[in-house]
Order: structure tokens, then C-alpha cells, then sequence
């Protein structure tokens, strides 16, 4: 189920008056219509991986009752793999299992040995990259007895399979999300109020920003080879709006929906494109899968402690593995890899925490210096987009090719140029909007609020409307839930 | 008592919640209806791509829609996407003696030629209707046909039924925009120019377009998908023809046989309108030329448009196909 369809238009309110009124406000009535409307929203899509999410669920359920009584480290260390290896193989074999067989032919053949293996017609789990990242950490927080197993197996369930965050993330920590199931939730009007409003602005993001942008975006990126530099440029400009409203768009609407039911999801998001260097766009960007790696795998291999080549090692492997993570393809790890450079110099040379305070504090527009930073740091990330968005390698690098070419020096040129300009204008409002609240939750966060009623709603009904005017006819699917 | 007091605060909160959502809902209502108006008078085009209202746009609804009212008791009705308004030139229908009138409309599919049915069959009262079946018109969505029909026709209940059915953002701007206009009488005084230098309006429902040839390319192969809700309007559309005693033939108008090649299933659409009614597919009766009889991939130019006319007259006096 999509969150901007009809679908869900009529599911999210059913299931808030079932939630609030007809559970009674019991804790465990909550937590299992949690899981059986979470199930209802995740089978909406194919039924079929309803019993992938379960089976996952039971063997960390399993997992962590297990850990809490064995008290030999050896066998502890046996029961954490367990756990690991199963929710591996499932990304193994869903997401990446013809992406090794075609690379090993590939390679075999390349020396010589013509091999033959069959690829499978697999179709990959929404979410599947999620969910067993969210399971992973309570496995492995476990262990590290960092956390309390539950011993209520719907608990649990609903954990893993809370819908709002289900197939996209936040990516939620056991530790931050799970303690939330335990407690009684009590409705909070102003808890609630915050996060409709910020479930419109990732609705905005999404519906006006996104899926705008990925007209023109798609239309550049699927004919490449008829366009100039410029062009090229431009359209991997409305990549970099479309995956940064399509995806924390989707964070916005999720954060805001489990306020609506009285929890707390982490932020994912924190303005990342006003970022005045790469190590702080990768603190502001996705924040809960690049926390996950520095957790659970930075610091375990060592982090930056341990010499420079241990450093350059780790961070390598850290940025490797998320551009794995997000798909099975080489352009992926190209952009992994891309912004493992970025990131290079600054952890050598210990500034890669300049930037931890907010950005302009107290002031309307960034010093000189500052607006400098931003942008240099914004047109890096805008390469390494070309790289994630590109079909294949070759196509990225010709892509490139172009954009260093002299057709760099051209006026863009594509079709549907005459609605490109009204996006751009919309981009332009959008960044304005989400400058102004850098230092809030999410952009309108606090926009509005000392207002009189009337001029409150107005706002909130026209951002509505914008969303009536520019959203597309037919439902879009989110970025990332591919990955 | 804490219990009791707990069970009050939430029971209020709630209620509270409850009471401005609904509220917010009922002001976005009339907010929304009065911006949808203000935003289209106001804005240019590209800053309203969900209200694009196409009066007098393409394909010359409006004038057609004018003419339509002060039409009655033809010998032919033709239905249809453009292959009916390029395609059946009703002089030459008129030449040989049969009266006609053409309601086609750019990318008409079933569900508005069904509205256009309900509204206008009966004054018109032809004894034969010939519906032009293109297959794009039965697979897609109907939306741009649906905006034309609300910019240059009237709004009535056959509209809301419309917009229930299609459920698009679009159509119900453009529909909630031109009541606006409606009830305001900003339409009144349009005059659509019944020329636009290559395509001319002739009076009947023919637009006729300044002699042109189609340069031949490959098409991307393809296949029809049906759109269920496009084939029940189809259905219901003959229902209601047959209800009223009036002869239909289906007609798929000829297209270059680089676009109708592409097509890898034909033959289903060929036999799932058989199963309609009377149908005839002139791509395979025909032998026209890609570049000689056509302005573009799917469209006869007007040498292709007599050829194509004159054989149809032929085969409907032959086959009786008008008692």
C-alpha cells in the first residue's frame, strides 16, 4: 500500500479509530492490531512475503530469548550468527544472488572458462532491506547486552513490522523503538497535531517536489544520449530534488503518522543538502542507515582508531557496503565508493566534525564563506546522483563524458523544457521553505504556529492545494522501495 | 478515580482531535473549491498542470459540441477518438447521398462517447451509429478526452458520473473550474476559429488537415492491455444504442502498418469486438500506403481519408448496414 493512495486514505483513518477507541486502549490489543494492520498493509502488496517478514521476525524473536539465557560467549557468539545469517541470506538471495551469478560468468569468462549459470526470475521484497537491518540491530543489541529481550512474541512482531516505517525506514533501533511498545500509549493532541503536519510536508515533498522533478529528471536520464552537457547536468540536478523529496518525503509521512499513534521514529532527515562539507551531509543524509553502519560496523572494525590505513580501510569498507546496500548494481558501489572519497581527506585530516552545530544560527542567509561550502558540497553530491541514478556504468560514465564536454556550454534543451521552468520554480519556493525551518524538526515545524487559526489552516489548505494542482495523476511508488 | 480521570482527559483529547479534523476538512473543502478558481483564472498554463481546461484546445469540441445541438435525425452518427473526426469526411458521406453527423473527439474512449450517447442520440436520431474503435482509446485512461468534454460541454450529473468513474485529480479540477464558469457564464461568449491554419473545422464534425505525408519509421513493439473499465463502458454504450433501435457497426479505421505491425495482439482486440457486435477492421482490408495516406503513424491524410470513406459507403450499401 502506498502511503499517497486511496488505499491508504481510507486505511490510516479505520485504523486509527480501531487503535484509540476499539481496543480499549489495552496495551497488548494495541500492539497485535498493530501487527495485523501492519500485515494487512505489507500484504497489500504481495501476500506472498507476508511469511518472509514473519519468518525473519520469529528467528530474532527466537534469537534473543536464547541469548538472554546462554551464558557461554562461544555459544552466544553461534546463536548472534544465526540471526545474522539468516536475515543475510534472505538479502542474499532476494536482492543480490543474480547480481553474483552474472559477475561470476562474467569474470570466468573473462579468463578464459565459459561457465553457464541460470539467473532466477526473483522478484525482491518491499522493504526487504529494512526490515532485516531493523531486526539485525536487535539481534546484535542483544547480544551486546545492551538490551533486554522481549518475551512477548507480538511485541516483537509489531516492532519489526510497525507499519509506518515498514518498508522504507527510519530503520529504527530496538533499543529506541522497541521500549516504546511496552509503554501505554496515551493520545497527545499536540503530538498528534505536529504530526499531520509534518505528514504534509512529506506528502508535499513527495507529491509536488518529487514527482515533479522526476519527469524531467526520467525524460533526460532515459534518452542521455540526445542531450547536451547542460541538459544532462540539469537533469541530474532534478534527480538530486526527486530522491530527496521522494525519500524524505516518505520519512516526513512516517514520523508523522506514528505520532498519530504515539510513538517517536527517529529522524532521518536533517536538511542534508545545506550541508558545508560531505561528512556532514552524511550525518544530515538517511541518518538511521548511516548511523546503522557506523554502530554496527564502523565502530566494531575499529573506526578511525588504529592508524591511517586502518581509518582509510574502514571507511572504505563503510561506504562500499552502503552502496551495496542500496542496490544490486556497480553504479551503486561507484557512488559508495565516490563518497567514500569525498569523505577521505576530511577523516584524514580530522575535519571531518567542523560542522556539528547547526547552520547559520541566528542569521536569514549564510555568510559568504558558508553559502560557498554548501554549494561545492551540494554539486558533489549532485555528481555521485549521476552514478546511483544511471542504468549501468557505462551509461554514467557516457553521461559524464557529455556533461565534460563543450555541450556543457549550451542552453539545456529537452522535452517538456516549458514545465521544467514552473518545477524549478517550485524547487526554488521549496529550498526557501526548508531554510527558513534548518534548524527545526522538518522545515514547517514551527512556520505558522503564533498565527490565528484562519491563516493557520489557509496555509495548511494551500499547501493541500499545491498538492491537488501539481501532484501526478497516477500513484507513484516511493525510490527506496526498491531497495 | 485516576483510572476515571485518565479514561476523560482521552476521551476529550481525542474528541478534540476529532472535532478539528472534521472541521479542517469542511474549511479545506471550500478553500479548496474557491482556489481551484481563483488559480485558474489567475495562473498561466504551466503553473496549472491539474487544470489544464482545454476549451476550444484541439480537435474543435467546442464548435462541434454547438453544432451538435441544432443537429437532427441524420442517417449516420460517427463515434470515435480523432480516427473518427480525421477519418469519416462527411461530405463525402453526403455526396453519395447520406446525411451524417461526426461526434468524434480527441482521444475519445467508451466512457465519454457513452455521456456523449445519453446526451445527444436522441435529438440527432441517427438510424445508424458507426463507432470508430481505436485500440489506444479502449486500453487507456480517458482523462484528456474527459477534460475536453468538460471544457466544451455542458456540466450535469452525466459529468460527476464521469469524474466518480475516471477518479483523477485532473477531472476533478477541471470539472469543479468549469462549473465555476458555468454558473458564471465565462464560456458564453467563446468563439472558437474554425481554422487553425492546418486543420480546418467542417461543418458536420470533420476536421480536415492541410495535405501531408507520414515519413516512415520503426515503432517499439507492443501489446494492447484492455482497460476493464473502458470495455463495461463499451458495453453499456451498445446497450444502450441496441435499447433504442438504432444499427451500430464497430470500426477500426486504418493505420500505417508500421504502427498496426507493432502490435503483437491484434487478433485479440479483433475478436474481443466481434464478440461487441458488427466490427470491421479496414487495416486488414485495406492497402494503403505508410507515406502516401498518412500525415503521421496512425492518422490518414485526406488522399487516404476517400480512399478509405469511399470503400466503407461501398461496403455499407453492400452489407446493408443501413435499413
Amino acid at each position: 500500500m502506498l502511503f499517497n493512495s486511496l488505499d491508504f486514505a481510507i486505511f490510516l483513518p479505520i485504523v486509527f479509530v480501531l487503535y484509540w477507541f476499539v481496543t480499549d486502549k489495552r496495551l497488548q490489543w494495541q500492539n497485535l492490531l498493530i501487527v495485523v494492520v501492519s500485515y494487512v498493509f505489507y500484504g497489500w502488496w504481495d501476500w506472498r512475503f507476508l511469511s518472509l517478514l514473519f519468518f525473519s521476525s520469529s528467528v530474532d524473536y527466537w534469537v534473543g530469548l536464547v541469548l538472554e539465557r546462554e551464558q557461554s560467549p562461544r555459544k552466544r557468539k553461534l546463536y548472534l550468527w544465526a540471526s545474522l545469517g539468516t536475515n543475510l541470506a534472505l538479502l542474499m538471495f532476494f536482492k543480490y544472488y543474480n547480481f553474483f551469478v552474472d559477475n561470476f560468468v562474467t569474470a570466468f569468462t573473462f579468463f578464459g572458462t565459459n561457465i553457464s549459470a541460470r539467473s532466477l526470475n526473483i522478484i525482491l521484497p518491499v522493504g526487504l532491506s529494512f526490515y532485516t537491518f531493523q531486526s539485525m540491530s536487535y539481534g546484535i543489541d542483544v547480544y551486546r547486552r545492551k538490551l533486554k529481550p522481549t518475551k512477548d512474541f507480538v511485541t516483537f512482531l509489531a516492532f519489526v513490522s510497525f507499519f509506518p516505517q515498514l518498508v522504507a525506514g527510519p530503520i529504527e533501533r530496538a533499543t529506541h523503538l522497541l521500549p516504546q511498545f511496552y509503554i501505554k500509549r496515551n493520545f497527545d493532541y499536540d503530538k498528534a497535531v505536529d504530526g499531520l503536519r509534518q505528514a504534509l510536508w512529506g506528502f508535499f515533498k513527495k507529491m509536488v517536489i518529487a514527482d515533479n522533478c522526476a519527469v524531467h529528471a526520467d525524460m533526460i536520464f532515459n534518452n542521455s544520449s540526445e542531450y547536451t552537457g547542460s541538459t544532462l547536468l540539469l537533469g541530474a540536478f532534478f534527480f538530486a530534488f526527486q530522491i530527496y523529496g521522494d525519500f524524505s518525503g516518505y520519512s516526513d509521512i512516517a514520523i508523522g503518522i506514528s505520532r498519530l499513534f504515539g510513538f517517536d521514529l527517529m529522524k532521518n532527515f536533517n536538511f542534508p543538502y545545506f550541508s558545508r562539507d560531505i561528512a556532514e551531509f552524511w550525518r544530515r543524509w538517511h541518518i538511521s542507515l548511516s548511523t546503522w553502519f557506523r554502530d554496527y560496523l564502523y565502530y566494531p572494525l575499529g573506526g578511525s582508531r588504529g592508524g591511517v590505513l586502518k581509518t582509510i580501510r574502514n571507511t572504505l569498507i563503510v561506504f562500499l557496503v552502503s552502496g551495496f546496500w542500496h542496490g544490486a548494481n556497480w553504479t551503486f558501489v561507484v557512488w559508495g565508493l565516490l563518497n567514500a572519497l569525498y569523505f577521505m581527506p576530511l577523516v584524514l585530516s580530522h575535519r571531518n566534525r567542523i560542522h556539528i552545530h547547526g547552520i547559520s544560527p541566528g542569521r536569514n542567509l549564510p555568510t559568504f564563506r558558508e553559502f560557498l561550502s554548501i554549494v561545492c558540497t551540494f554539486v558533489l553530491v549532485v555528481f555521485a546522483w549521476i552514478f546511483f541514478r544511471a542504468q549501468d556504468l557505462s551509461h554514467a560514465l557516457d553521461f559524464v563524458g557529455e556533461i565534460f564536454s563543450s555541450s556543457f556550454f549550451t542552453i539545456p534543451q529537452f522535452e517538456g523544457q516549458y514545465q521544467a521552468v514552473s518545477t524549478l520554480i517550485l524547487i526554488a519556493i521549496f529550498v526557501c521553505v526548508e531554510w527558513r525551518g534548518r534548524n527545526e524538526e522538518y522545515a514547517i515545524g514551527k512556520l505558522g504556529l503564533t498565527w490565528g487559526k484562519p491563516y493557520r489552516w489557509a496555509f495548511y489548505g494551500f499547501i493541500l492545494f499545491m498538492i491537488g494542482m501539481f501532484m501526478q495523476s497516477n500513484e507513484t511508488p516511493f525510490i527506496y522501495f526498491q531497495f | 478515580m485516576r483510572h476515571l480521570s485518565f479514561i476523560f482527559n482521552f476521551e476529550m483529547t481525542v474528541k478534540k482531535f476529532l472535532k478539528h479534523t472534521i472541521l479542517f476538512a469542511l474549511f479545506f473543502l471550500i478553500f479548496y473549491i474557491g482556489m481551484v478558481f481563483v488559480w485558474g483564472v489567475v495562473m498561466p498554463p504551466r503553473f496549472r498542470p491539474n487544470l489544464t481546461y482545454p476549451l476550444g484546445a484541439h480537435g474543435f469540441m467546442h464548435t462541434r459540441i454547438q453544432e451538435v445541438k441544432n443537429t437532427k435525425n441524420v442517417d449516420i452518427l460517427f463515434l470515435g477518438s480523432s480516427h473518427a473526426y480525421r477519418g469519416f469526411d462527411t461530405r463525402i458521406f453526403e455526396e453519395k447521398g447520406l446525411s451524417s453527423f461526426n461526434l468524434g473527439s480527441s482521444a475519445q474512449s467508451p466512457i465519454e462517447s457513452q455521456i456523449l450517447l445519453k446526451r445527444y442520440m436522441s435529438s440527432i436520431n441517427p438510424k445508424l451509429v458507426v463507432w470508430e474503435v481505436f485500440p489506444a482509446t479502449i486500453e487507456g485512461d480517458g482523462v484528456e478526452s474527459a477534460l475536453d468534454l468538460i471544457a466544451n460541454d455542458k456540466i450535469d450529473y452525466l459529468s460527476l458520473g464521469m469524474a466518480w468513474e475516471l477518479k483523477n485529480i485532473s477531472v476533478y479540477n477541471n470539472l469543479l473550474f468549469g462549473f465555476f464558469r458555468e454558473i458564471l457564464g465565462m464560456d458564453r461568449d467563446f468563439e472558437e476559429p474554425r481554422s487553425d491554419g492546418t486543420n480546418t473545422y467542417i461543418s458536420g464534425g470533420y476536421v480536415e488537415r492541410s495535405l501531408e505525408y507520414w515519413h516512415v519509421k520503426s515503432m517499439p513493439a507492443k501489446r494492447l492491455t484492455i482497460n476493464p473499465k473502458q470495455l463495461e463502458a463499451l458495453e453499456k454504450a451498445i446497450e444502450l444504442i441496441k435499447s433504442q433501435g438504432r444499427d451500430l457497426v464497430l470500426v477500426q479505421a486504418p493505420s500505417t502498418t508500421a504502427q498496426y505491425g507493432s502490435i503483437l495482439n491484434n487478433t485479440m482486440f479483433d475478436s474481443l469486438m466481434s464478440r461487441q457486435g458488427y466490427y470491421k477492421n479496414y487495416n486488414q482490408i485495406l492497402a494503403l500506403n505508410d507515406s502516401l495516406h498518412f500525415y503521421d503513424s496512425h492518422h490518414l491524410n485526406q488522399a487516404g481519408v476517400e480512399i478509405f470513406d469511399t470503400k466503407f459507403i461501398e461496403d455499407l450499401k453492400t452489407n446493408h448496414w443501413l435499413k
